[in-house]
């Protein structure tokens, strides 16, 4: 057996091992770590190829299998401590005070509406990189303006997963753009007009799309009636403090990153948490807060937690290795017309680790032929996230129906909705990769 | 019911007692990646060892307050810094380094060596990767063995990342971990983080000792451009030219390339050791086929025999920018051509710039390195007299 019959035969009973798995009922976390077993087994059981391999103990499997675990514990510790801020201010009227202002002032202004909201969502992503925090920090909110729209309860889980995936691709801060960038050792340099572009141009679309049909034509009056009421003593200025602090922190190591002393973000939303307490009229249980917020994170943290096991064993078994091989391999042509499908699927299975696994020799790939790699990475920067409420992590996906507390049924309801704007933003961005030195040319990088 | 239940809480049994085993026995192996201590047998030339901090009490006390190996012949002449583990999951850097450390006789000017310039990424393996915590060599008196670690320094010694890194002092965005990559924060900061210091500390020796050159040893993936190369600054350009072509004519069976360091590019060491110094500073790529993306089975056989079939399938592609075949690029040949690169620096420049002239002894050559393979350079440490033996 050759290494590639080997590495071959770990993928399909590792897809085997997932659809029995599911067959069964399993939950996700479990049917991938069921997946990452049996991808383990085989390399065990099946022989290596013709080259000498190394013995790998007992202890040592033990070790990968943990090791695997951590892949994603920064953006976990971000997840719980976004998700805590937000849920903190949420129970301590926040939220409800925003909403209430927000359609005060702007219900009968829908457009104008439509934008600020587009632009309350595109913030944190942009700042963090990550759609996920900007469904726990904002999802909610806007999904409760959204819904007093009148926008229909698919379409707003549809919207506010876009709005969050479009943040997360949207400049300054692109985590896949920044992972590849770095593993093909090129600076993050030249990339913030194109990621604006066909972010905001996404973002753009699926806000006017999924609205459409909409109308508001209540009284402004009846509509603040429907909303719950809000905790006496709220003000602007306390409904503002967190945010301020949170962007503060944030802005301050960019402004003035000599000076600064890097805090990380969990911190970040934990200080924000504590504004929240500090401005909040009303007495909160923060020990109650924390046990909600894990609880509600439990499966999405799980979910990274396993799929950073599935990533180690199938990095150890060469699994990972001919995927990317897979990939590199095809004809320029044929990767042109396949890189839609197969960048937002890879990020449904690997989260961020794909921008390393296939971004870099992407990037290899793509400056070996002569073509503009700054614009190609960054339109597959905006096409990778388009796949965070894809199986089996759909990480994104399940937050924004977390959020929005969502009834309806997640592939025939709220993804059927978003489909329209993700084949829009799929479309946009393979067009800027076809047609990569002629955009470069245009935007000078 | 409560047969459901019994069932239930005896499988939720089973799984803690599952996961606190394995735990345990990963948290024993993460310790032991983290502490174990690489003896190094310094040569009997040598003539002092400093430690980094004796240069800058900046990085006094930290896991990065490394050995400075310092051979000073007395006489007048050139001074050379040459140091390897800048990303300690590119081995041949730091097998390179400790074996010019255990062998070297300096007759003329001034060399100096750092064996891990970012120890604490040595301390851990990258998360992901599958990387084994050791690699070993198979010397006359025994196995040797050294600690496998990862590009960026120790999440447990320098947490937590920026949301994005900005480079001082250029101010030039990066990705958020490279805050953690020695190469990407020269010329370093005081008051950094760990590696900003660490690198802000190597500064300070380059100054205090008055050294004229310097070289940073790396290994790269064959999908990527800069490989199998010298990198320049400026200052260093005649040398770096003469002696891609002497060793490429004379020596290698792969020519060795030479290119200019970026302007634009901030952060690495060929260019701000260049321009933050009197130094001429130069960094020098071999292939590693254990860090393509596109690898086949991850294991230490794979890092130090560099045979990967995937790799070859993308070389027949033309895919790459270095040759590989079945016989893939192992260690001996990848350690010998750095070997080989640092001395010929001595050799050109000694010609071109006569006022640092840097005279050396007790080399291996490459041709030497490639017949006897690296076994007989390195010392056994259980023999050698007790004030010869130091610790990485």
């Amino acid at each position: 057996m050759t290494m590639f019959q080997h590495s071959l035969a770990v993928i399909i009973v590792a897809i085997l091992c997932f659809a029995l798995a599911k067959k069964l009922k399993a939950c996700t976390e479990i049917a991938l770590l069921t997946t990452a077993i049996g991808a383990l087994l085989t390399h065990l059981i099946l022989p290596m190829g013709v080259d000498p391999r190394s013995p790998l103990p007992f202890t040592e499997i033990i070790r990968h299998l943990v090791e695997g675990t951590f892949n994603y514990f920064d953006v976990c510790m971000t997840f719980l401590t976004a998700t805590f801020f937000m849920t903190l201010y949420k129970e301590a009227g926040g939220i409800s005070y925003l909403v209430r202002q927000i359609v005060g002032r702007f219900y009968k202004k829908r457009v104008l509406c439509l934008l600020l909201l587009l632009v309350v969502m595109m913030v944190p992503g942009a700042v963090t990189g990550s759609g996920a925090t900007t469904v726990l920090t904002v999802g909610g909110l806007v999904g409760a303006v959204l819904a007093t729209m009148g926008v229909k309860e698919d379409r707003r889980v549809a919207l506010v997963f876009m709005l969050a995936a479009m943040s997360a691709a949207c400049p300054p801060i692109n985590l896949w753009t920044m992972m590849a960038a770095a593993g093909a050792n090129m600076p993050y340099v030249g990339f913030t007009a194109p990621l604006a572009i066909l972010s905001i141009g996404g973002a753009l679309f699926a806000t006017f799309y999924l609205t459409r049909g909409t109308k508001s034509d209540s009284e402004v009056s009846e509509v603040l009636a429907t909303l719950p009421e809000v905790p006496k003593g709220w003000n602007a200025l306390r409904a503002f403090v967190p945010f301020v602090v949170m962007l503060v922190l944030i802005l301050g190591a960019r402004v003035i990153p000599a000076y600064w002393p890097v805090i990380g973000l969990p911190m970040i939303f934990m200080l924000s948490g504590a504004a929240v307490l500090i401005c909040s009229p009303k007495k909160v249980n923060v020990l109650e807060v924390a046990v909600t917020t894990v609880k509600n994170l439990k499966e999405l943290v799980g979910i990274m937690v396993v799929v950073g096991i599935l990533n180690q064993i199938l990095t150890l078994t060469g699994a990972r290795g001919l995927i990317s091989l897979g990939v590199v391999v095809l004809p320029i042509w044929l990767l042109f017309a396949a890189l839609w499908i197969i960048l937002p699927v890879s990020e449904g299975v690997l989260q961020y680790a794909v921008a390393p696994l296939l971004g870099v020799p992407l990037i290899m790939l793509f400056n070996m032929k002569g073509f503009n790699a700054i614009i190609a990475l960054s339109a597959w920067s905006v096409m990778w996230p388009v796949g965070d409420c894809l199986p089996p992590t759909a990480v994104v996906g399940r937050a924004a129906t977390m959020q929005l507390d969502y009834k309806g049924n997640y592939y025939k309801g709220f993804v059927k909705e978003a489909l329209v704007p993700m084949l829009f933003v799929l479309a946009l961005c393979t067009l800027a990769m076809i047609f990569n030195n002629q955009v470069g040319d245009l935007l000078g990088v | 019911m409560n047969k459901l239940k019994l069932n239930v809480d005896t499988v939720k049994a089973i799984g803690i007692i599952i996961i606190t085993f394995c735990m345990a026995v990963a948290g024993y192996l993460f310790w032991e990646h983290r502490n174990y201590k690489e003896p190094v047998v310094v040569s009997e030339y040598i003539t002092e060892v400093k430690k980094l901090s004796d240069y800058s009490d900046v990085v006094k006390g930290t896991v990065n307050d490394c050995n400075v190996y310092i051979f000073d012949s007395g006489v007048e002449g050139g001074c050379y810094l040459i140091w390897g583990s800048t990303h300690p999951e590119e081995p041949a850097g730091v097998m390179a380094a400790e074996l010019m450390v255990e062998n070297l006789k300096v007759t003329q000017g001034k060399v100096i060596i750092i064996d891990r310039e970012n120890n604490s990424a040595s301390t851990n393996s990258r998360v992901g990767e599958a990387y084994p915590r050791f690699f070993t060599y198979q010397t006359d008196w025994g196995t040797k063995v050294w600690r496998f670690g990862d590009r960026h320094a120790n999440q447990l010694d320098s947490w937590p990342d920026p949301e994005v890194y900005i480079h001082y002092p250029s101010g030039q965005t990066l990705a958020n971990v490279d805050i953690r990559n020695t190469n990407r924060n020269w010329p370093g900061k005081a008051n950094g983080l760990l590696t900003e210091r660490t690198n802000y500390a190597v500064m300070q020796l380059i100054e205090q000792e008055g050294v004229d050159m310097t070289l940073d040893l790396h290994e790269a993936e064959l999908e990527y451009t800069v490989e199998n190369t010298i990198v320049v600054h400026e200052k260093g350009q005649s040398v770096a030219a003469m002696v891609s072509m002497m060793l490429t004519s004379e020596t290698f069976d792969v020519p060795v390339g030479m290119e200019f360091s970026p302007t634009a590019l901030h952060g690495l060491s060929h260019r701000e050791v260049g321009d933050h110094s009197d130094a001429a500073s130069y960094l020098v790529e071999v292939a590693e086929p254990m860090l393509d993306r596109i690898r086949g089975i991850t294991d230490e056989q794979l890092l130090m025999s560099g045979k990967d079939r995937f790799v070859m399938m993308a070389g027949e592609r033309g895919l790459l920018y270095a040759p590989i075949d079945e016989n893939g690029w192992p260690i001996e040949k990848r350690v010998a051509r750095h070997i080989a690169v640092a001395t010929k620096i001595i050799e050109v420049n000694n010609t071109v710039n006569p006022d640092q002239t840097i005279t050396i002894e007790g080399i291996p050559t490459y041709e030497e390195m490639m017949e006897n393979g690296l076994g007989s350079y390195y010392h056994n440490p259980e023999t050698a007299p007790a004030d010869r033996v130091y610790y990485d």
